[in-house]
């Protein structure tokens, strides 16, 4: 079986997330390998010390900056770009969303809003293109990195930083900036990665963001058959769920509650704001902290290959079944771990 | 499992749009590397600074610290903002944690009979290892 769902992003956009998502990846490790070198001294050195890291940091910053400027350039001279714009706009659903999710949390309401479900299931028709979640992913990573790229080149360039600011601690205090806009961004991606890995119902990897539209059937249901729920009560939750969640859940917290303090206490890398240079990890407990943050971001790093991995079998899957059909019109294939398809199901 | 049939048709983006934007993308990105580092091939190395050491030391010369007000108040500002949003992605954490809890109770549990049961696209976990929304 799958865990497809609705599909949503074209060929296009889905793999723009994969590389957008393993750049950015390799910039976190990097980045906060320096700012949080005594909390991160192992990946400092496992990259290659502290040439390679800067290295890496670069090479990758670059990357970034292309990949930004494809994905903008893309908006603005397509059709398809241009007609998306209206649809990743804040809106009173989205605020609804949000207030039903809390409801939702309480007992209060029977079912997430449209604007808020992941699942789509029977109910795929409600779900607009972007949920609440999504067009803050879209707006704040849009800030963030379009900012971090600017000051990123700025750093580079020495000539142009000096130009800007006049003494050399000034001049690195516009690196301490740098890396703490990108906290930020760091906390919303740990959280990206949980949203998008623990849901139940797709666990351990919500596929939409790596399965084109293109490739995911739209009709599933009965045709005469009104439904009134997802259909979610008809899944089985995996039996792995419970206790991976639980433990992802409480890494994807404290990591974000350590880097938010490392960033508070110990920004200073190289020059704090007030050159009170604290030096050495403060805290074990913080220490311990920051790196499960960054073992939830190579979680997400893995899961996002995963999911290349089961766009790359579905496909299989796909071609599999079109094979003999269209050569006998005999039963489609299935591999062994795959339930036979009848579509007197869908 | 799914027919191909039943593949929508979908207006993605046109290949030229793509070459064209891949083409900016690439370019503007070269331009933004010649800015930044010119033809030098060269990296430098990070060292830590120490200004508290006395009577010198690495990074002693780093005294006068920030001096430009400006830069100062968005540091400040930086902060402020990394610990709203953060208690803020928190929030949105423990919201989808919860979200997620109840959502699991609406399902089946594992082992429970699946003969009605569905996958999240349609297809059937009749057969497999038994889990619904899981897996491949």
């Amino acid at each position: 079986m799958s865990n497809l769902d609705h599909g949503k992003f074209t060929r296009v956009t889905t793999l723009f997330h994969s590389l957008l998502g393993l750049d950015v990846f390799l910039l976190f490790f990097t980045g906060y390998a320096i700012m949080f070198n005594d909390e991160l001294w192992w990946m400092l050195t496992l990259m290659g010390g502290a040439s390679g890291v800067t290295a890496i940091h670069r090479i990758t910053g670059i990357g970034l900056v292309a990949l930004v400027i494809f994905w903008i350039t893309l908006q603005l001279i397509s059709s398809t770009g241009r007609s998306n714009f209206s649809k990743i706009l804040p809106a009173k659903d989205d605020v609804d969303a949000f207030i039903q999710d809390i409801q939702f949390v309480l007992g209060r309401a029977d079912e997430r809003h449209p604007s808020a479900r992941q699942f789509a299931g029977y109910k795929a028709d409600e779900v607009p293109l972007l949920s609440y979640i999504g067009k803050g992913v879209v707006f704040i990573f849009s800030i963030e990195l379009t900012l971090l790229a600017i000051s990123g080149l700025l750093i580079w360039s020495k000539t142009g930083l000096a130009a800007m600011f006049q003494t050399k601690a000034a001049a690195m205090a516009f690196v301490t900036f740098h890396g703490l806009l990108g906290v930020i961004m760091l906390m919303g991606v740990m959280f990206h990665i949980f949203e998008h890995g623990m849901h139940p119902a797709f666990y351990p990897v919500e596929t939409k963001a790596f399965i084109p539209r293109s490739m995911v059937p739209e009709h599933h249901g009965d045709d005469d058959e009104e439904p009134d729920t997802t259909g979610i009560e008809r899944l089985s939750l995996s039996p792995s769920w419970r206790t991976v969640s639980t433990i992802f859940g409480a890494m994807t917290v404290i990591g974000i509650v350590s880097v938010l303090i490392g960033s508070i206490f110990d920004e200073g890398y190289p020059v704090p704001r007030e050159l009170a240079i604290g030096g050495g990890p403060s805290s074990i407990l913080l220490t311990i902290g920051i790196n499960l943050g960054m073992v939830v971001l190579g979680v997400g790093l893995v899961l996002s290959m995963y999911g290349n991995v089961l766009r790359i079998r579905w496909e299989q899957q796909l071609e599999r079944d079109e094979r003999p059909a269209a050569a006998d019109g005999g039963e489609p294939q299935t591999d062994g771990g795959q339930p036979e398809s009848d579509d007197s199901e869908n | 499992m799914t027919n191909t049939e039943d593949l929508p048709e979908v207006n993605g983006y046109s290949r030229v749009s793509v070459l064209v934007s891949a083409v900016v993308g690439l370019a503007v990105a070269a331009l933004a590397l010649f800015w930044a580092q010119g033809f030098r091939l060269g990296y430098e190395s990070l060292y830590r600074v120490n200004p508290s050491v006395e009577g010198g030391g690495i990074g002693a010369d780093w005294v006068f610290g920030n001096t430009i007000p400006a830069l100062d108040f968005l540091i400040a500002l930086i902060h402020a903002a990394d610990v709203i949003l953060g208690a803020f992605i928190l929030v949105m954490v423990f919201i989808h944690w919860a979200a997620f809890q109840r959502l699991a109770g609406k399902m089946r549990e594992p082992g429970e009979d699946t003969s009605e049961a569905v996958a999240a696209d349609g297809g059937s976990p009749a057969r497999g290892d038994g889990q619904g929304g899981d897996g491949a």
